[in-house]
């Protein structure tokens, strides 16, 4: 069993994939296989941002990377499960799991892809003020794809009807049941939608502050290997105070 | 494949519908809950696939033990530079990963006791497949003709294989009713009677005794129908005692 082939048929096959995630099939295949393709992939891209530094730093980007997406994925879930079933999703927090777990691997691959553009400015390139500035776009850009990905598959519509089905090996046929819609539901719908929209603004923000936690990434070529930097300042400060390094 | 030869392969989904568990050449029900197929010993590329996964689940759990490693060092704000610390730190996610990761191995081994059925039609499944798999190859040769074939040696084998497709199927039916405990256990009995009827037609099916491409496949067929009786019957005894 290939587990890399989920999300090549993640990225091939997408409507497909999300309409097996709406239905439950084959949730856990999905979660374990992405679970493993995104770390692999995010630590191939940490990697390569730690190679700027030490071998020291290779290791501890390679683990620290996965560790950003997946952590602040596993906090920020509970939240967006029970706010969503509270307003009336009827999806279980398996396939919530498997929608955002789906989402973490299109930004993981994405950042495989820049990864022959990253490794080229390791090698050309010595100042790691740019060098920072590069990941921080290039960070930046997968994430906000990530996130509208995330926002088109997960936003709930006025169609969605709940569905029971029950299979029996006896008579082996699905029943489904569909209540009808209300202007309760489309309340509940439009809800949740704003539930999504504040979630991926938590989501941004969670992540920045466990990114600046887990800080350093890259390694400052002027200071020894560290593993974690002192508590100090945001995320947003020290991109301020890096961009006013290059320019002036 | 032709049609008749896709029809008969018993899919991955058609599996999971039957047996009710997410079933790969590794494990039966993922690496989330599930349990190995003790057959993965046996075969060097499933074994390897193995040593991967786990390798893979020691560095996903390391990485979701990492928090747990803060616990450690939460009142210091300082840079973490010295190796006394780091180990500090790494410490609780390294004991965290290295438990987690033997209790799950532990949590396998006991439970792969009461898949073994399971585990064995499994097999048989695959050897099912891999013989459909044989029979398409012969198609697409004689497709460009560098073989030639008797379509009725052919159609033998595909009725051969639609009764040793039922015996498996309602193996795999039985097989699940015997382990979920249902009430429905007179069902079982209706279930190993059609397993019974297939592996009798199966042996008075007449096989050409000339030697040729098919003979073998039929054999398979045959080994595959015994197989699944032997397999339930000794299932039906263990749980009536």
């Amino acid at each position: 069993m290939n587990y890399f082939s989920t999300v090549i048929s993640l990225l091939r096959e997408r409507k497909e994939f999300l309409e097996e995630i709406h239905q439950g099939i084959s949730l856990k295949t999905k979660i374990a296989s992405l679970l493993i393709s995104s770390s692999c992939f995010f630590a191939i891209y940490g990697a390569i941002i730690g190679a700027f530094h030490s071998p020291l730093q290779i290791i501890s980007s390679a683990i620290k990377l996965p560790a950003l997406y997946l952590i602040t994925l596993l906090i920020c879930l509970p939240t967006l499960y029970i706010f969503n079933t509270v307003f009336g999703s009827k999806q279980s927090i398996g396939q919530h799991f498997t929608f955002l777990l789906a989402a973490v691997s299109v930004i993981a691959i994405l950042l495989c892809g820049f990864a022959p553009v990253t490794l080229f400015f390791l090698i050309t390139v010595t100042d790691y003020h740019f060098f920072l500035l590069l990941n921080v776009s290039i960070f930046a850009l997968t994430g906000i794809i990530g996130v509208s990905f995330l926002y088109q598959i997960m936003k709930p519509n006025a169609d969605e009807r709940s569905q029971t089905s029950s299979v029996s090996l006896e008579k082996d046929f699905i029943v489904q049941v569909q209540p009808a819609t209300n202007s309760n539901s489309a309340q509940n719908v439009k809800v949740r939608t704003n539930i999504l929209r504040f979630w991926l603004v938590l989501y941004g923000f969670v992540g920045s502050q466990l990114g600046w936690t887990l800080r350093p990434f890259f390694g400052s070529p002027e200071q020894q290997f560290e593993l974690f930097r002192a508590r100090e300042g945001s995320f947003f400060t020290a991109v301020f105070n890096t961009l006013i390094n290059l320019l002036f | 494949m032709q049609l008749d030869l896709d029809k008969l392969r018993i899919s991955a989904k058609e599996v999971e519908r039957l047996t009710g568990f997410e079933v790969n050449e590794v494990f039966i029900g993922t690496i989330l809950g599930g349990v190995y197929r003790p057959s993965l010993f046996q075969n060097s590329k499933r074994f390897t696939h193995f040593c991967i996964t786990e390798m893979f689940m020691l560095l996903v759990t390391f990485i979701f033990a990492l928090p747990f490693g803060f616990l450690f060092i939460r009142n210091s704000t300082n840079a973490i530079t010295d190796f006394a610390t780091i180990f500090k730190f790494l410490l609780i996610p390294l004991v965290i990963t290295v438990i987690l990761n033997i209790s799950w191995n532990v949590y396998m081994l006991l439970k792969v006791k009461s898949t073994l059925t399971l585990a064995h039609l499994l097999d048989e499944v695959d050897k099912y497949n891999e013989i459909i798999q044989a029979v398409d190859v012969r198609d697409r040769l004689e497709a460009v003709g560098n073989l030639q074939v008797n379509a009725l040696d052919r159609e033998r084998v595909c009725d051969v294989l639609k009764i040793a497709r039922n015996s498996l199927v309602y193996g795999l039916m039985t097989e699940r009713i015997l382990r979920e405990n249902k009430s429905l256990l007179a069902r079982r009995y209706d279930l190993l009677t059609n397993i019974e009827n297939n592996l009798v037609t199966l042996r008075t099916l007449e096989i050409n005794s000339q030697a040729n491409e098919y003979t073998e496949l039929l054999n398979q067929a045959l080994q595959i129908g015994a197989s699944v009786y032997k397999e339930i019957e000794s299932s039906q005894r263990r749980v009536s005692h």
